[in-house]
């Protein structure tokens, strides 16, 4: 198709004008170009598959061209919308690659959180509002002073929209009948199911392009000098790397260390051993605080509905000890790291990532316990009462993370260049950084069930922190020292983010719908046994349609029964099983046909090697028969 | 044929979206940088050619370590000064684009650091290589013994048929195994 045969020619790499003649077929093609046609053999198999356009102003029929200039201009129109360019290739041009994939992450996180935030106003709040725009909220609640702050316990955000008890369970009739507990669950649930599959084809792609290879391929010299960073443009940032580079490779690959195998082995794994120990203790033990503040702040009163203001103070207690933990337990995870010794910069991240993951893991594993087994039995409407503690939680990470962008960058700035300039201007802590993004990310995840609206809080934070960010990096951080790396770092985040993280707050919500009942008296399943049994409710009410028989056998022998998930589960494992198979033969057909390439030259050589001395033995010869002539000669003539 | 004054036509900027990886933006944008590295009177005559030293003053090209190599690469002037026309500055954006194939890519790449322009990257071409990218002052310069020593690691590694030089394929074959190659090799303007 010309389509192909377009695509075809804009793969050559040759100058505008080769292209042009090979599009046009002109007849007075020289020779060297025809060379270059044959060099790229590949190419030509498909000009000469594709149909032969010798008056192409007529074999271009009006339709094709069409959708072509239509795939373009969606193109144009993709890159018109993109959020922020000028400012991430500023980003770029003066950090590198490395720094960038952070603020390219933010703004990935954000489309994430837009797009939960259209999903859910438009189906399920713009149904609320329509239908009833008052809600029903009590007659003596008013607007107080600290509802910002600690999601209105028993204030006005209480009753509206924003949280779980504030949407009804009724089938609402105005134009047209629409089901808001089918609305609600199947939202939600498909929500999930989409961030699910975006991640997961992400996280496949991350690792088709950038796949982590073991250590000697990657850290090699090669890599170093085929990485250089083209997008850097700032002369000072491209000085330093030049000179960070010629470090690197000094100490990588010229100098030669000798090894000396005992001082490792003994001194560091002490030290290593003791890190491990100090931090997942001081994990732990934040995480055993948790349960002891939390009924510290509901002792009093289990209705929420007429709490002072000092017991509404004493909610934002949790979320501060956390966010705060959050905060200063990852710099003393820091502290150790400087102490440590450790063998690769690459091991050195992964051992501070693994921790940090193992810390806000048991954090937000504990606080998930006590609301999934405490909260409810204690309070009548308890969904709304998760969804204000996540967003309290949300809010105070915002600020936290604010102060940590102050802590972090402009005081350690302030200490390395006024202070202490041996330690000299901070480099912008990527991966710290990213893990708090997938944290807070995480929060909203858990929080979509209980409160539809807490995207809308995201998406601003989210924003506002991208500026935040900015203004730190530029005017407190120094490019990264180390070179490289980027591609692999993207993968790692985004498989962090998928699992765990992600896959933990699927589960938090998919038990929540299974195995808790609902509160009996405000949300959209009031009344049902669990939030599941929406959908056999639907089913049931669908038994007088006779055109849903398929639909309820589905339901029946698929998604109920538990053979059906068991065979799934088998079927994927064994195809699994076959591409792994698959991919070591392919590992093996390599190293054979990289030992084939080294034979070959090896047999070149040989032959070279004989066909000089060969050469030289003809000359030889040659040169011994003209002297035998010439001593014949003189013997004649004498 | 060519650009003139401060248009592109419909049906230009169409062959060029759809013989380059650019999108209209970019292409326009470029010829909007383009046309202000023009004289007065060059403006209006078609297929004008820039010298390299204006060229090299573009903000995005000032500092790069290849810089003369590349506009050496893309230019088809006949004297190989390293001129460029409007279209082979196209080129130049096209290969270093978001959207362009590793081929492309890797191809230019190797052209780029082949110094000598022999088709093969020898031991010449390398030590050049390794002196543009470690910087010109006297501390950060490699040794000739630390540079033997390195150039010697790099061909162990990826001379596969041991003939003292990397060839295309062989620069290829690095580049694939090489994740970040692609995000680095990028030239926006």
């Amino acid at each position: 198709s010309t389509r192909e045969r377009i695509k075809a020619i804009r793969d050559l790499p040759m100058s505008f004008q080769e292209k042009k003649h090979i599009r046009l077929f002109r007849t007075n093609i020289t020779g060297e170009f025809v060379y270059k046609i044959i060099i790229h053999l590949r190419t030509l198999v498909v000009l000469k598959s594709t149909p032969r356009d010798y008056m192409p102003w007529v074999s271009y029929s009006v339709s094709l061209q069409f959708l072509r200039r239509c795939g373009y201009s969606i193109r144009s129109i993709r890159q018109t919308l993109e959020l922020w360019q000028g400012i991430m290739k500023e980003i770029g041009g003066k950090f590198g690659t490395s720094v960038l994939t952070y603020f390219l992450f933010l703004k990935w996180l954000l489309m994430f959180n837009i797009f939960s935030f259209l999903v859910n106003f438009g189906f399920i709040t713009i149904p609320l509002l329509v239908y009833d725009i008052s809600p029903n909220i009590p007659p003596n609640v008013g607007f107080g002073g600290l509802e910002i702050l600690t999601g209105a316990v028993s204030g006005y955000f209480n009753y509206t929209a924003m949280y779980y008890g504030g949407y009804s369970n009724e089938t609402l009739v105005d134009l047209v009948e629409y089901n808001m507990q089918l609305a609600y669950f199947f939202t939600i649930a498909i929500y999930m199911v989409l961030c699910g599959i975006a991640l997961i084809t992400s996280m496949a792609n991350s690792f088709k392009t950038n796949y982590m290879l073991a250590d000697q391929v990657s850290n090699s010299a090669w890599q170093l000098l085929c990485s250089w960073d083209f997008n850097i443009i700032n002369e000072r940032a491209v000085r330093q790397r030049k000179n960070n580079l010629s470090v690197q490779l000094k100490v990588n690959f010229v100098q030669y260390k000798p090894f000396q195998f005992e001082n490792i082995l003994f001194d560091h794994i002490g030290i290593h051993l003791g890190s491990w120990l100090l931090s997942t203790g001081m994990a732990v033990g934040c995480a055993h605080q948790q349960p002891f503040l939390c009924p510290l702040s509901l002792q009093n009163t289990t209705d929420a509905s007429n709490w002072s203001l000092l017991q509404e103070a004493e909610t934002l207690l949790v979320p501060f000890v956390v966010s705060s933990m959050n905060l200063v337990v990852p710099l003393f995870y820091s502290l150790f790291n400087k102490f440590e010794q450790y063998s690769s910069q690459r091991r050195q991240i992964y051992t501070l990532l693994l921790r940090n993951v193992l810390l806000k893991m048991f954090i937000l594993g504990v606080l998930c316990y006590y609301w999934m087994k405490v909260v409810p039995q204690k309070f009548s409407c308890w969904e709304s009462m998760v969804g204000q503690a996540l967003y309290r939680l949300v809010i105070f990470d915002f600020f936290f993370l604010m102060l940590g962008s102050f802590f972090g960058e402009f005081l350690s700035n302030m200490i390395g260049t006024k202070f202490l300039p041996r330690l000299g201007v901070p480099e912008f802590d990527v991966a710290r950084n990213v893990l708090e993004l997938i944290y807070a990310q995480t929060l909203v995840w858990i929080g979509i069930y209980f409160s539809p609206l807490l995207p809308a809080i995201q998406i601003v934070k989210l924003f506002v922190l991208f500026f935040i960010k900015k203004v730190s990096l530029t005017h407190n951080c120094q490019p990264p020292r180390r070179t490289g790396r980027a591609a692999q770092m993207q993968t790692i985040f985004i498989a962090l983010l998928f699992f765990p993280f992600f896959v933990g707050a699927l589960s938090i919500v998919a038990y929540t719908a299974w195995r808790l009942t609902p509160s009996q008296q405000c949300g959209p399943f009031r009344g049902l046994n669990n939030t599941f049994s929406v959908v056999g409710i639907w089913i049931d009410g669908m038994e007088d349609n006779p055109g849903s028989k398929g639909a309820i056998w589905i339901y029946d022998n698929v998604i109920k029964s538990e053979i059906a998930y068991f065979l799934g589960t088998l079927i994927i494992l064994i195809i699994i099983y076959i591409f792994w198979q698959v991919s070591q033969g392919r590992k093996h057909l390599i190293g054979r046909l990289r030992q084939l390439i080294a034979n070959e030259g090896k047999d070149k050589s040989f032959l070279l090697e004989k066909l000089q001395n060969l050469q030289k033995s003809c000359r030889h010869k040659k040169q011994k028969q003209k002297n035998r002539n010439k001593v014949h000669f003189y013997r004649t003539i004498c | 044929m060519g650009t003139t004054a401060s248009q592109l036509g419909k049906d230009l900027l169409s062959e060029y979206q759809e013989l380059t990886f650019l999108t209209k933006q970019e292409i326009l944008l470029a010829h909007k940088r383009f046309t202000e590295l023009l004289t007065k009177d060059e403006k209006d005559l078609p297929n004008v050619r820039v010298p390299m030293e204006k060229i090299l003053t573009l903000p995005e090209l000032k500092s790069n370590p290849f810089r003369t190599r590349i506009c050496q690469v893309f230019s088809t002037s006949i004297v190989k000064d390293g001129s460029l026309t409007f279209e082979d500055f196209l080129d130049l954006l096209s290969a270093f684009s978001d959207s362009a194939t590793l081929e492309i890519k890797s191809h230019y790449a190797f052209r780029i650091f082949d110094f000598d322009d022999d088709g093969t990257l020898d031991c010449g071409d390398l030590e050049k290589l390794v002196n543009c990218l470690t910087g010109e002052t006297e501390d950060t310069r490699l040794t000739p013994e630390e540079m033997r020593q390195l150039i010697h690691n790099i061909l162990d590694e990826s001379d596969i048929d041991k003939d003292g030089t990397v060839n295309l394929s062989e620069f290829q074959h690095v580049i694939s195994r090489s994740p970040d190659f692609v995000s680095s090799f990028k030239i926006v303007l």
